[in-house]
């Protein structure tokens, strides 16, 4: 058996160290490009689906980022979205169709179809998203200030 | 008719006094004077300012005398009239200070009058008068009873400001110490047989430490459950209508519930209690093995109705553990910079679960929280889930980045020591 040389132990150690810190900067980027298995935080807006798959007078409970949001269909034209959580002590409010009001079924909050608390506990009105609706795609974004 | 003694002695009275009063009644009228304007003169105030006889709790912020009614507006009177006799003279209208049973009938005038109040509010009630009459104050009122309370009792006599004025007496942050004024007062209670501890037992419960403490209008106060100038002490039956108007769901679950159609003497307050409702628990099911659970106050441990309660116990609890559990993770999540959006969503949705579940114990059905439990358990576990991925990914990008550095550490020293070597030769082989 050969008696490894200080040169070629020099060598090694190169090799080593060179196909290491490839390894350290190309496994960071290759876990960048692959999607991770939790969606992204807060997104700008978001595709919610087609006018057809909301009949009028109806309301569906989505998901926008972490914050669950209300989108109601009033009206032939009308969308709205709101924040889905009371601003009483947190529960999920309901789309009336009868009274044509949000309701907190938790402490009875009632807030009109702007979000406005007008009856009950609840001390706040519920945050507006803006809806646009583009090729009778739905797409709500945040209001930003 | 021939004066009584009595009589001569009140006219003496009177006499002494005016004469004791008349140079404050000049220097007042001296004051007045100044004013060019009758309109604005107030000789009620002005005198009774002077002589520092202005009524206990007389407020400038008045609703009264903010609408521009002033003192002879309720007492009547001349108030331009700096002659005292004239002023306060039945030829000027003078009333003076009802006598107690009158109270109602003396605010009454104005406020049953709905031509008149609609000219301050034009959707103010009007009907307190005829409301209070049919209260358990209003009717001992009519019967004699001077120690009820009357209007003035609860809205003061000169500081009234309407109910959403913070400074009112009837505002919703107030109402508690207003009630209290006499309902802590144990020996007029006593008299009526009822007891003294409400307030007590009100600002102990979660309603009172919601009100009280955290200054929340939206809960329940006095008025909100008995009434405010009908105010009754709710019946059984009208117990469930009452909390239902805030706690819409449980009302509804419960009356449609067979414990309602069964037993209709059960309402809120069979488990609730009324003043000192207390922030409910799970352990007030969990009949297998909490002595103090609220449902063996009727039940038995083991019998059909026990063994319900402990069922729905144990999901609620396994609910409840996991929802503990994911927070706890998320805590962690959150701590080490990762991402937990996610995780925030499944747990707010466990929440729900766990909201809609102990709602859902008022039908005492236990298949519709079984249901829930389920489901919750389910998004529970894919919180954890989500938040162990996310903690292993910190810890192995912890391990990568000191792996990394090593690496690198070991390419700079095998470039020193190349180049090192380098230079010996090139110094060789010179």
């Amino acid at each position: 058996m050969t008696k490894l040389g200080r040169r070629d132990f020099v060598n090694y150690l190169l090799g080593f160290g060179s196909i290491s810190a490839l390894a350290a900067i190309a496994y960071p980027i290759g876990r960048f490009l692959v999607p991770p298995p939790i969606r992204e935080a807060e997104p700008n807006s978001l595709k919610v689906g087609t006018l057809d798959d909301f009949p009028v007078n109806s309301s569906k409970i989505i998901r926008f980022g972490r914050t669950p949001v209300i989108l109601i269909r009033d009206g032939e034209e009308n969308m709205r979205a709101l924040t889905a959580t009371c601003t009483h002590l947190d529960c999920i409010v309901q789309f009336s169709s009868e009274r044509q009001q949000i309701i907190c079924a938790c402490h009875n909050g009632v807030y009109d179809l702007t979000g406005k608390n007008i009856s009950g506990p609840p001390p706040k009105p519920l945050s507006e998203f803006s809806v646009k609706v583009i090729d009778k795609e739905i797409i709500i974004s945040q209001n930003r200030a | 008719m021939k004066k009584t003694y009595q009589t001569h002695f009140n006219e003496l009275r009177v006499t002494v006094v005016s004469i004791i009063l008349l140079p404050f009644c000049l220097a007042a009228q001296d004051k007045g004077a100044k004013s060019s304007d009758s309109n604005t003169i107030n000789t009620c105030v002005e005198c009774h300012e002077t002589l520092e006889m202005m009524p206990e709790g007389y407020s400038a912020g008045d609703i009264h005398q903010k609408s521009g009614i002033s003192c002879s507006g309720c007492h009547g009177g001349d108030p331009t009239n700096y002659d005292k006799d004239e002023s306060m003279s039945k030829k000027a209208g003078y009333i003076g200070l009802p006598k107690r049973q009158d109270i109602p009938a003396f605010c009454g005038r104005c406020h049953s009058h709905i031509d008149f109040m609609r000219t301050f509010r034009p959707r103010i009630a009007t009907d307190q008068v005829d409301q209070y009459y049919q209260s358990v104050h209003g009717k001992k009122l009519a019967q004699g009873d001077k120690n009820v309370a009357e209007c003035a009792s609860c809205h003061s006599s000169h500081a009234i400001m309407p109910a959403d004025d913070p400074r009112s007496t009837t505002h919703a942050l107030n109402i508690p110490k207003t009630c209290k004024q006499c309902h802590s007062n144990g020996k007029l209670m006593d008299q009526y047989g009822i007891p003294h501890d409400q307030y007590d037992k009100y600002a102990a419960s979660v309603h009172g430490k919601a009100l009280l403490e955290k200054k929340d209008t939206g809960v329940a106060t006095c008025n909100d459950c008995h009434g405010n100038h009908a105010a009754t002490p709710p019946d059984a039956e009208s117990v469930s209508n009452i909390c239902g108007t805030c706690h819409l769901n449980n009302m509804n679950l419960f009356k449609s519930s067979q414990m309602a159609a069964d037993f209709d003497i059960h309402s809120c307050q069979e488990c609730h209690g009324n003043h000192d409702i207390q922030k409910p628990t799970d352990q007030m099911l969990n009949t297998a093995s909490n002595e103090e659970a609220i449902c063996l106050e009727c039940h038995t441990a083991g019998d059909e109705g026990a063994s319900t309660a402990n069922t729905m116990y144990q999901d609620i609890q396994g609910v409840d553990s996991l929802y503990a559990l994911a927070k706890t993770k998320l805590t962690a999540s959150k701590t080490s910079g990762m991402n937990f959006s996610e995780i925030d969503y499944q747990i707010q949705q466990t929440r729900q679960n766990l909201i809609q579940m102990r709602t859902l114990i008022h039908s005492f059905d236990t298949s519709q929280v079984n249901a829930k439990s389920v489901e919750g358990i389910k998004i529970a576990r894919e919180a954890i889930h989500l938040a162990d991925l996310e903690i292993q990914e910190y810890h192995n990008r912890r391990w990568g980045f000191g792996v990394s550095v090593i690496a690198l550490v070991i390419l700079a020293l095998a470039v020193y020591l190349k180049i090192r070597e380098r230079n010996e030769l090139v110094k060789n082989s010179r």
